[in-house]
């Protein structure tokens, strides 16, 4: 499968892995109305292509990413108004959690990630960062709230440290260590160099688990953030049960016997 | 009100309330009680200030109801039990649903019902020499409210043994800040104070309105399933739109220059 050909991303697959990269590195990966446009095409690309298990999402240059692109809100006379229908009516695109991608997705942290970028860090499945990695949210410093993005992320995480991030604004940065002791992340990679080859590893060790087994997975525990524990139990439940009687769920058992690795079922399309 | 039991005072943009029953360890008696309800709506409602600090005087930050107190005095009682049975408390900031900023600075000792104080805050740090314990099931009582706050904003497991140990144990400073249940911890102790106050003045640099409204999504984020949560909060995002400071922010970052926020009182939530 050829993906489609974006202006303000780069997508790509290594074995296994497909690569969703940000790529407006000058405006340190800010996501303009047209980028906003191509993440939503490009999730549904890459978790449609059969041949990808895993994706992963990094950025080019010394951001990950800095949220929505400040300076074309400030001069393009439109403002945050063009974006106004599709939050109120929550009809949003640009990350996977948002557009029902079922496969695994890690997020690799490459440099400063702010304001907005932590849209990606709270709707990802996995996330690592290179050990120059800066966390910071600026919002309110511009006059902006913190809503959506820190919302998943308290669900993930110290409330605190969420909420101290949200008030304090620009004038505080969050290492790669600290993010890791907090659980935000689980992975630092030093030298920061090595990102792309460590998430690539990642990915790929990832890649040798049942695809049908990791989709109910995340439906489960993402499903999970939506209830009180006993209905989540609930709801869970139904996801484990519909994998009995799936092809994956009696090779594993039986290529552990055998010793040998296991041969999952291709997923189906959701 | 002339305040008995807390100093409420103001240094530039920050308010600063302060438990001030340092020979009983800053325990609340129905005074006190009374007496926070009235200083929160007075901080919170003052436009001069931006952000509250709130702390406690002594080797103390806060212990809990003076139980001792309480029951010399049956009319108290008898309202703190009705509030304590209708979650009608009125003692912290959430209970207050005040908007502006909180920070808790915790001085020494946070045992028992003083951790209302740390689960009901926005931001904590402490004093190098803090200990959080709860004492409730060690003196009889169960431990609820706080403890239930505390598990929706850290790791469960802390809490649970907190609750189950009783007095045999207490949390350093330290292990509370790898828990995330605070921020920053302040060494020396005698520097909290100073730290308290420059954090809240970096804090007081932001946008008044946007603070209010990211406080209440992400507050009211704990009431909600995830995606619930996320249309309550898309509706707090754009109710903010068209405000002048949602204009004036990019403005100065694109000017490089300092914003220059909305000053009017916030209009009643």
């Amino acid at each position: 499968m050829t993906f489609s050909k974006f202006d303000t991303l780069i997508v790509e697959r290594h074995g296994p892995v497909g690569w969703l990269i940000n790529n407006r590195p000058e405006q340190l990966n800010a996501m303009s109305g047209h980028m906003r446009d191509e993440f939503g095409d490009a999730w549904l690309e890459l978790d449609a292509d059969p041949e990808v298990k895993v994706i992963v999402h990094t950025g080019e240059g010394r951001a990950f990413q800095t949220g929505v692109d400040v300076q074309e809100l400030a001069t393009d006379g439109m403002g945050m108004e063009r974006y106004r229908e599709s939050v109120e009516n929550w009809d949003l695109h640009f990350t996977a959690w948002q557009q029902g991608v079922q496969k695994p997705v890690i997020t690799a942290i490459n440099g400063i990630c702010a304001g907005g970028a932590f849209h990606w860090v709270a709707e990802a499945d996995i996330v690592i960062a290179a050990s120059d990695a800066q966390f910071f949210d600026p919002h309110v410093s511009v006059g902006q709230v913190v809503a959506i993005e820190a919302i998943a992320l308290l669900r993930k995480m110290p409330f605190e440290s969420v909420m101290r991030m949200a008030l304090v604004g620009r004038y505080e940065r969050m290492n790669a260590e600290r993010a890791y002791e907090l659980g935000m992340i689980s992975q630092i990679v030093d030298p920061p160099e090595q990102l792309r080859e460590v998430a690539q590893e990642l990915g790929e060790t990832i890649a040798k688990n049942s695809p049908a087994a990791m989709r109910a997975t995340k439906r489960a525990l993402w499903g999970a953030l939506e209830h009180g524990l006993t209905e989540g139990c609930r709801a869970g439940a139904q996801e484990l049960v519909s994998m009995w009687g799936h092809p994956d769920q009696t090779e594993g058992p039986l290529a552990f016997a055998e010793k040998r690795e296991p041969r999952w079922a291709d997923l189906p399309p959701s | 009100m002339a305040y008995e039991r807390l100093v409420v005072e103001r240094q530039g943009p920050v308010g600063w309330l302060i438990f001030d029953r340092p020979d009983v360890g800053n325990a609340m008696d129905a005074r006190m009680m009374t007496e926070l309800e009235e200083a929160w709506r007075e901080l919170d409602d003052d436009p001069a200030v931006r952000v509250i600090v709130n702390t406690g005087n002594g080797r103390n930050f806060q212990t809990g109801l003076d139980v001792a107190a309480l029951s010399r005095d049956k009319e108290a009682m008898t309202e703190q039990s009705r509030r304590t049975r209708d979650a009608a408390l009125r003692f912290t900031a959430w209970h207050n649903q005040v908007w502006t900023p909180v920070i808790a600075a915790v001085n020494g000792n946070c045992a028992g019902g003083g951790l209302h104080f740390v689960a009901d805050a926005d931001i904590v740090i402490a004093a190098r020499d803090a200990q959080f314990f709860d004492t409730h099931v060690s003196l009889g009582q169960a431990m609820s409210y706080e403890g239930v706050g505390l598990s929706h904003k850290m790791a469960f497991e802390p809490i649970m043994r907190m609750a189950l140990v009783g007095r045999s144990e207490r949390m350093p400073a330290a292990r509370a800040r790898q828990l995330g249940m605070i921020s920053q911890v302040v060494d020396p102790p005698d520097r909290l104070r100073d730290a308290a106050q420059e954090l809240a003045e970096q804090v007081a640099k932001n946008s008044p309105a946007a603070m209010r409204a990211t406080k209440k999504a992400l507050w009211g984020a704990l009431e909600h399933g995830l995606t619930d949560a996320c249309r309550a909060g898309a509706q707090e995002l754009v109710d903010m739109w068209g405000h002048p400071d949602q204009t004036e922010g990019p403005l100065a970052f694109a000017e490089k220059r300092d914003a220059r926020w909305e000053t009017a009182q916030l209009e009643e939530s």
